[in-house]
């Protein structure tokens, strides 16, 4: 949108001259076209020399014999010889702050507009207020606007920061699937391979008994397919291997299995309603989902309590330990430990999630839960887990509180309150 | 003749137990989870292609890899790998040079066809590596770099053109239609170039290129990141080095002076251009190529059956 300027406001009055008699500005002033305007220019060889207001011919006309002294008098004798000036090309915002900064009170004068110092008409200081307030209505209204956007496209990120985390996450989940399915599938075509020879090992057993009990097979015949059974016996070898690897491929199913639950209990995204939750067993489902970004350098230590179960949203509350899980397990440069620790106090009830890792520096620690606060390079975090945990958190009742040392670790406490009533189921304790 | 030795390493022991009799019957296996085990076999034992995992506790795989590289020069190196992270990749290409990476789960059948490939050409290449010697003489290698805008002073041909002394000519093309001319009518022994070049891909003809003139070496500088097209590079291009933009002038440099090297050594014992034997790239990709590509393709292969 380009900026409206002063020259949208001018009115093109006729300017009178330095020379011209007051008697006869006066009747301008009376002309029903002058009527709005509360002075006249005056200009001279195109160049704005003064203004008069009808305030100024007010006082001429109410003395006494003011008409008969003055009336004959050229205007220049009477007019202000400081008009106000504003540039036709200055944009309103502009021009409207320094009218009201030049303007005398009570306002007298309309202000005139120039180009190049060459008159081009009158601009009324009501004009100029009744455009700046329209101006000031259309930028409300886009405030308006972005700030919906802006509130949506949050929303988005809200949901983009949830669906890059569960990318991640199905992305590692995925990846942990790969070696089980690696072994399995081989094992199989393994197992397929030793049975193809173990039928035809039992098919040689098979025509070894014909020719025995047929009994007319030369002896030379019955000792080449003793022989070629022999072999094949041997090629099979003691069925030690094969056993092995069917152990290994009902494991590796097993694994795969484990994981595929995880996955579905952590999303639960067939409940979004609340439900009762065993906190200890979100944080089992949580660990088995981070396990890719912990099993090579975090050794976890668990002090599950006898915890009651809460009311709260599963996925969402997984989500929050997701994401202090896979900050320490990425807090955590080289060996150390997580700590996952659950208890009930005070009608809260807590969750301790604790890492030997390199620590939040004092500077950064009161800023980690605001919105898109990142200490990670560009492009490797929304700087929104954290605010979202919090968010998510204050939704359920509960608080989140951080404490760290750098060099020492950082441990993150969550409370979420206790169901009032008396009726608590009581969670087993893994 | 004995048995060519493979070795695999992998920390889920469930895998080298799944692998080992895949080849028993026409290798010597050798497998451990434990990486060091694996360095000091590589040590002591003549091993003609190593299989590794990436992500394992002690040591990524691309780390033992570049330690294998050391050891032992003449073993094929295979990385076997559940995750594809884009820089285990990166890794691999350029600690690791690689000869294949492979994904968990495997094929079978491209497996084993992919690892008796690697042996072959190992057990080839096993005594070769007794008589190479570091390549005295150093005639400059020219250097083709192909870029599309080369303008700004950060372009690669301004940074190398800078660092080329006496080891190399440079020259360079702005489109893939002067760099196929470039490298038909001049003796290039190593290519810099992005994957896209105006809006072109690159990628098939560095993979052309491999192909048919196995004795020029590739480095890839790009801002362009995919894991998969990056595994393609490697297992059908048999890229050198894989650089991603904005790239530091120390890196380039380092990598321009290893792939300078690696050229003249290709060029002093072109047996051990075999190491960078490329996987043929699949039917589909081929058939959707742009003519002029095809027809590049076309020379070349009609050039290297001419002087082969």
């Amino acid at each position: 949108m380009a900026v409206a300027t002063i020259a949208s406001l001018a009115i093109t009055v006729p300017p009178i001259a330095p020379h011209a008699i007051i008697e006869d500005v006066s009747e301008y002033f009376l002309a029903p076209e002058n009527e709005q305007l509360l002075s006249l220019p005056v200009v001279e060889d195109g160049r704005p020399v003064g203004v008069v207001s009808r305030y100024q011919m007010m006082n001429v006309f109410l003395k006494r014999y003011g008409r008969e002294l003055h009336g004959r008098k050229p205007v220049a004798t009477l007019m202000s010889r400081t008009p106000l000036l504003i540039a036709a090309e200055q944009p309103l915002e502009d021009a409207s702050r320094y009218v009201t900064g030049n303007m005398r009170f009570p306002i007298t004068e309309d202000f005139i507009i120039v180009h190049d110092d060459r008159y081009v008409g009158v601009g009324v200081v009501l004009d100029l207020l009744k455009a700046m307030e329209q101006q000031l209505a259309g930028r409300s209204r886009q405030l308006a606007k972005a700030y919906s956007e802006l509130k949506s496209s949050q929303s988005q990120l809200v949901q983009s920061e949830k669906m890059a985390s569960l990318g991640q996450m199905v992305a590692g989940v995925a990846h942990e699937i790969n070696t089980p399915l690696g072994y399995v599938h081989n094992n199989i075509e393994l197992f397929v391979e030793h049975q193809r020879q173990q039928a035809a090992a039992l098919d040689g057993y098979a025509l070894l008994l014909r020719l025995i009990e047929a009994g007319d097979s030369s002896a030379e015949v019955l000792a080449q397919q003793l022989e070629r059974v022999r072999q094949m016996h041997a090629e099979l070898g003691d069925g030690a291997e094969t056993e092995a690897l069917l152990g290994d491929t009902l494991y590796g199913i097993g694994q795969i299995a484990e994981l595929v639950t995880s996955l579905k209990n952590f999303s639960r995204v067939d409940r979004t309603t609340t439900d009762d939750v065993d906190i200890n067993e979100c944080l089992e489902t949580t660990l088995k989902i981070a396990h890719n970004s912990l099993k090579h350098h975090v050794t976890v230590i668990r002090q599950y309590g006898d915890i009651p179960l809460v009311n709260g949203m599963p996925s969402k509350l997984n989500q929050v330990f997701l994401n202090l899980i896979t900050n320490a397990a990425q807090a955590i440069e080289q060996q150390g430990r997580l700590l996952l620790r659950t208890y009930a106090e005070n009608d809260y009830l807590h969750v301790v999630i604790e890492d030997s890792g390199k620590g939040i520096p004092a500077a950064v620690l009161p800023k980690i839960f605001d919105p898109f606060f990142t200490t990670k390079p560009v492009g490797q975090g929304t700087g929104l887990g954290l605010a979202i945990s919090y968010r998510i958190i204050q939704e359920h009742g509960g608080d989140i509180r951080v404490a760290s040392r750098e060099g020492v670790g950082t441990r993150f406490v969550i409370r979420l309150p206790l169901p009032r009533s008396g009726a608590v189921t009581l969670a087993a304790a893994s | 003749m004995s048995k060519p030795t493979l070795l695999f390493v992998d920390d889920e022991e469930r895998i080298l137990r799944s692998l080992t009799p895949l080849f028993r019957a026409d290798y010597r296996v050798l497998s451990t989870t434990d990486a060091h085990q694996a360095l000091n076999w590589l040590r002591e034992e003549p091993v003609h292609v190593v299989i590794s995992d990436q992500r394992m506790p002690v040591m990524l795989g691309a780390e033992l890899l570049r330690q294998a590289r050391e050891i032992a020069p003449a073993a094929m190196r295979i990385l076997l790998t559940g995750y594809s992270d884009l820089e285990a990749a990166i890794a691999a290409v350029n600690d690791g040079e690689i000869y294949r990476y492979l994904n968990k789960p495997w094929n079978t059948q491209e497996l084993k066809h992919t690892v008796n490939q690697a042996a072959q050409i190992g057990l080839h290449l096993a005594d070769a590596y007794r008589h190479i010697a570091a390549p005295a003489v150093r005639r400059p290698v020219n250097v083709l770099v192909i870029e599309g805008d080369a303008d700004s002073p950060l372009s690669l041909r301004h940074i190398i053109g800078e660092q080329c002394d006496t080891e190399c000519t440079l020259h360079w093309a702005d489109s893939l239609d002067q760099a196929m001319e470039m490298i038909m009518h001049k003796d290039i022994g190593v290519v810099v170039t992005d994957l896209r070049v105006n809006d072109q891909d690159a990628g098939a003809a560095v993979k052309a290129l491999k192909r048919y003139r196995p004795h020029v070496v590739t480095v890839v500088v790009t801002r362009f990141q995919d894991n998969h097209t990056l595994i393609d590079l490697i297992n059908q291009g048999q890229i050198y080095r894989f650089l991603p933009k904005p790239v530091s002038r120390g890196l380039l440099s380092r990598s321009m002076q290893a792939a300078l090297q690696h050229h003249r050594l290709l060029r002093a014992s072109p047996q051990l251009a075999a190491r960078h034997t490329v996987e043929a790239p699949a039917e589909t990709a081929t058939k959707r190529l742009p003519t002029q590509l095809a027809s590049f393709i076309n020379r070349l292969r009609g050039l290297s059956h001419a002087s082969g």
